[in-house]
């Protein structure tokens, strides 16, 4: 096995299949980006961005692939005070665009910093877990970790950059599972987090819709977001309801903790706590943003309208699509954010269904390879590198596919590769370089 | 790799939930995209036409003698397209500087760019612009995407008021019309439709097949280009028996008269052919034609829609002796040359009954007593006949039954008698024989049966149904319809009964109450009618027929002047214009020796 390794080692530095895979959703992404941008009156300025976008991602993909990955790890601290500055810095010199200042505005390109941030967390917490594997069953872990992320999740809510952090968060889950985090532990976290995300996003729904105050348990709900007898009401009733459920689970015998019950009652009105101060922290704009974000189609003609659009297009593209360059869908516009978020659309009607089975099928080889990359791995280092990274690609397919095809909610979230948009595809070009570098080294004997 | 201190199960569990939501995906996909494929195609083909309806020109509507008394001209009209990423503010702000520059009021523009951005479809915002308003939206349209202007043909009427009750006008659809047009694909929400006369009665074969621009048109609406123009198909036009001249004679005839109201019917005796239909009040259909609905809804409120000809019902008064007189001689009741004494009054006993005249006529025959229009005459004839012989008359004669002419909502008038007092079950006296017999009372008739009736003695009994339609030609040039004079019956009197009916009317220009009607070289036969009205003054009636010697009747007419007082006066000479009209281009001497006598006519 040694032998056929090693006269492997000088061969194969590149792992061709990903490469080849990657090429290949590229070359799809600009098909369908040029057809349809080609109608727009800013077409030339998104093709100009993405022809340096490409050269330049390959460039940086080419640097970070010769590299020694093990340098990121040595130089951790440097990676995640640059992320910070980089998302601190944007808030003073960045420039607005659709609400949120998340951009540097260069001469030739804009960049947007919250895209790099996220390939910098994720080295950041491979170094913190990879230090403290061995202590990984402890909720510590689990909570250093985040609190490790946390600055970078308070500085993108300050942009607002929410479908950067319903990217970025679910990373952060996924490595920690994949290092053997107690799925216990996890669960809190999740819960935590989609409680205080929960409450705000509730609130701002019932903001959309007053009509629903007329129900006096939502007016009661509605109420809770200013802190007062109502708030208190809630603290208590969670408090005696868990307490209750305890009492009831060691009459019945059972041999759940009172551990289980106390924590999901702290974790919910924890929750509760951290949901009312985002509420009362977030700036107009960026309730205008969580808005726009929980309801995208605001328009006059209802709701669901964008993605409908979507989906049509998607379905009348049918097996073998209407051609590139002839789908009425995206050419006229009745898809939005055709280029970026929903680039999928386009190609499901301009390529049918072997077109978007083929964007698919690449994908699922992207994540297989990125996987097989993790397993032969040197170091542990680069193991939770390629599972940070695989989790990221996970989740972008998962948010942007699910989506067009009406199986998730919408949200702002593009398909690496696929969509327009130069940072993106750079960071997305680095973190592949990443992978490539950890698989050149890859048999190095400790 | 044991030395990474991590199993690598947690890897293989992630990697198991990308392989199960692939799974999924690829089944949303093959759903979307095979299974679902034609409807979503079809969505997608719907998304990116919009179909501008074009409205064809309706048929037009020609008089005997040609002339189009309802055609169409070219009308330009804003149309907005909807699209799909259009704000409130937007829609205001355009509805703003639209109403600025269309003076329609920015609440009724922006409901109507609401309701077209909601339904998705193009919206017709103003019609008929004028050159002004057209120069100032060209300027629009290129500020404001969506918005354009096209051309249609518009219903116009080129003579405004004439012939408007025979007409009719076209408007906009309501509900229950929407309920019954709306299943033929040729009708579209904003399409309009005949309401009133010949253009709701021949609705179906006027309006052509609308043509249509299919647009492509991006998500704002905004016109892409144009994938096809379907030719829109004119509808057919509509040939009248109506001749313009009669026409306008009667309808001037009519303006002209003491009170301007009042309706003027003229028949052809040999077929039923209604050659004149006048009713006054009337309108201007070309009102309907605004696409304003609030002024539509005003021009309604006041509309006289009353067709007087057909719809109102008057006392015949003595055109009623024409009855009494045929029933009391074709019975044999009445000897013509029997007199009775007119001393200005009648004693029926319980009540005194007056003639017209005060100072009565002295000893009075049939065709005195007819041409004299003398009430005591006939308040002894009617005693000699019968009332139940003169109700079996005017009931032969077809009075208290609607005449049958193709026009919406004709009244049936009514007959008295005996019989219908004994059938409701109510008592008879002397007077309602008396009342019977001179045309008051309870008898109504509207000017359309009188003109039947002028007609029918003029053709000895011919009782057409009157119609005015007389064909009508596709847009190809084929008649699709050609009207058959159809007689409904046949009243058969003695042959002495018609020949001194008709002296008794002759007598009545020559010699009695209608002299001022005479024209030379044309006999007339006429009966003057002065119907009491209770509610004001008297209504004045004139029925004649005329004939150039030798020949047979032409015209029948039949002339009502709403508080016109007497007959003479102000219904005579409106049928004598008619009849002029009808007949002059055959009268032996020619126009010249027409107007002497017409002048002639008047010194009198």
């Amino acid at each position: 096995m040694i032998s056929t390794a090693t006269s492997g080692i000088k061969k194969n530095r590149m792992d061709w299949l990903l490469f080849f895979s990657v090429l290949a959703l590229l070359t799809i992404g600009t098909l369908a980006i040029f057809s349809s941008v080609a109608v727009l009156p800013n077409q030339i300025r998104i093709v100009r961005t993405h022809l340096i976008a490409i050269p330049l991602g390959f460039a940086v993909f080419a640097v970070v692939w010769r590299l020694n990955y093990q340098i990121f790890q040595d130089q951790w601290k440097f990676i995640y005070g640059a992320v910070l500055l980089a998302l601190v810095g944007v808030l003073f010199f960045g420039v607005v665009d659709k609400g949120s200042r998340s951009w540097y505005h260069l001469p030739f390109f804009s960049i947007q910093p919250s895209e790099f941030s996220r390939i910098g967390l994720i080295l950041v917490i491979a170094n913190y877990l990879d230090k403290r594997i061995g202590k990984i069953k402890e909720f510590s872990v689990v909570f250093g970790a985040l609190m490790l992320s946390l600055p970078v999740f308070l500085l993108l809510i300050k942009q607002p950059d929410f479908s950067a952090i319903l990217i970025t968060l679910p990373i952060i889950l996924i490595m920690l599972f994949a290092a053997g985090a107690n799925p216990f532990h996890l669960a809190v976290i999740l819960g935590y987090s989609f409680i205080s995300a929960l409450f705000p996003i509730l609130w701002t729904i019932i903001n959309l819709n007053p009509e629903l105050l007329d129900s006096p348990l939502v007016s009661y709900f509605f109420h809770l977001s200013n802190f007062g007898w109502s708030s208190l009401t809630f603290v208590f009733g969670v408090g005696a309801a868990a307490y209750l459920l305890w009492i009831l689970s060691v009459k019945l015998y059972s041999n759940i903790s009172g551990v289980f019950f106390g924590g999901a009652a702290l974790v919910l009105i924890l929750g509760f706590f951290s949901g009312v101060m985002v509420e009362h922290q977030m700036k107009e704009y960026q309730q205008k943003r969580l808005e726009v974000f929980l309801s995208p189609e605001s328009d006059p003609r209802g709701a669901g309208y964008n993605l409908l659009q979507a989906r049509i297009a998607i379905g009348s593209g049918g097996v073998l699509g209407k051609g590139i360059f002839s789908g009425t869908q995206s050419r006229l516009g009745f898809i939005p954010e055709r280029h970026t978020d929903f680039i999928l659309a386009v190609v499901g009607e301009e390529m049918g269904f072997w077109g978007t089975m083929l964007v698919m099928g690449l994908y699922v080889i992207i994540l297989s390879r990125i996987r097989t990359c993790a397993n032969l791995a040197r170091d542990r280092f680069g193991y939770l590198v390629n599972c940070g990274i695989f989790g990221m690609f996970m989740v972008y397919f998962f948010i942007n596919s699910g989506m067009l095809l009406g199986l998730s909610p919408v949200a702002g979230v593009p398909l690496p590769l696929l969509s327009y948009g130069g940072s993106n595809l750079v960071a997305t070009l680095i973190s592949l370089g990443l992978v490539q570098s950890i698989y050149a080294r890859r048999y190095a004997l400790v | 790799m044991i030395e990474r201190g991590i199993s690598q199960d947690r890897m293989n569990l992630l990697w198991g939930l990308v392989a199960v939501v692939s799974l999924v995906f690829v089944l949303r996909l093959v759903s979307l995209q095979i299974i679902m494929h034609a409807h979503y195609r079809e969505i997608a083909e719907r998304n990116k036409t919009q179909i501008l309806p074009q409205a064809a020109p309706r048929g037009r509507i020609y008089t005997r003698d040609s002339a189009a008394v309802a055609t169409n001209k070219p009308s330009f009209s804003l149309i907005y397209f909807p699209g799909a990423v259009k704000s409130v503010d937007d829609i205001n702000l355009m509805a703003r500087s639209l109403s600025q520059r269309l003076n329609i009021p920015f609440d009724a523009l922006s409901a109507a760019l609401y309701k077209a951005v909601k339904r998705g479809a193009p919206v017709r915002l103003a019609e008929n612009l004028s050159l002004k308003a057209m120069f100032s939206l060209s300027e629009l349209k290129t500020i404001y995407s969506g918005i354009d202007i096209i051309v249609e043909a518009r219903r116009y009427y080129p003579f405004g008021n004439y012939l408007s009750h025979v007409i009719g006008y076209i408007s906009k659809m309501d509900a229950a019309e929407w309920a019954v047009y709306g299943r033929d694909k040729n009708y579209g929400m904003d399409a309009r439709v005949g309401k009133a006369g010949l253009e709701k009665m021949y609705e179906r074969n006027l309006k052509g097949k609308d043509g249509g621009i299919y647009l492509e048109v991006d998500s704002r609406g905004k016109l892409n280009r144009i994938l096809e123009s379907r030719k829109w198909q004119p509808g057919s036009d509509i040939y009248l028996t109506i001749d313009s001249k009669i026409q306008s004679a009667a309808e001037e005839g009519l303006k002209k008269s003491n009170t301007g109201k009042g309706a003027v019917v003229a028949i052809d005796p040999r077929s039923g052919a209604v050659l004149a239909m006048a009713s006054m009040p009337d309108y201007d259909p070309n009102r309907f034609v605004s696409n304003s609905e609030e002024k539509t809804a005003d021009n309604l409120k006041e509309l006289p829609e009353f067709n007087v000809a057909v719809q109102g019902t008057y006392p015949p008064a003595s055109i009623f002796k024409i009855i009494s007189s045929i029933a009391g001689l074709d019975s044999g009741k009445i000897d013509p040359a029997e007199t009775f004494l007119c001393p200005g009054y009648f004693d029926a006993g319980s009540r005194v009954f007056k003639c017209w005249d005060k100072k009565g006529h002295g000893k009075v025959d049939f065709l005195n007593g007819m041409a004299k229009s003398c009430d005591v005459y006939y308040y002894n004839l009617g005693i000699k006949t019968g009332p139940l012989n003169i109700e079996k008359y005017a009931r032969m004669f077809r009075l208290g039954m609607p005449t049958g002419i193709p026009l919406p909502d004709e009244k049936s008038g009514n007959v008295f008698g005996p019989s219908k007092r004994a059938a409701r079950k109510s008592y008879w006296f002397i007077g309602d024989t008396l009342n019977l017999s001179i045309g008051q009372g309870e008898t109504l008739v509207t000017p359309i049966q009188l003109a039947q009736l002028a007609s029918a003695v003029a053709s000895r009994g011919a009782f057409w149904r009157p119609y005015y339609v007389d064909y009508v030609m596709d847009a190809e040039g084929q008649t699709t319809f050609k009207s058959r004079p159809e007689k409904i019956s046949q009243v058969e009197l003695k042959e002495s009964t018609w020949a001194l009916i008709k002296e008794g009317m002759r007598e009545v220009v020559l010699e009695g109450t209608g002299q001022t009607v005479r024209i030379d070289g044309v006999e007339i036969f006429g009966k003057t009618g002065t119907a009491q009205n209770p509610h004001g003054k008297d209504h004045a009636w004139f029925v004649a027929y005329a004939q150039l010697p030798g020949k047979e009747p032409e015209v029948a007419v039949a002339v009502l002047v709403e508080h016109g007082e007497h007959g003479a006066s102000a219904a005579v000479p409106i049928a004598k214009a008619v009849i002029l009209a009808a007949l002059r281009d055959r009268l032996s001497g020619g126009p010249d020796t027409v107007k002497i006598s017409t002048s002639a006519g008047e010194g009198r």
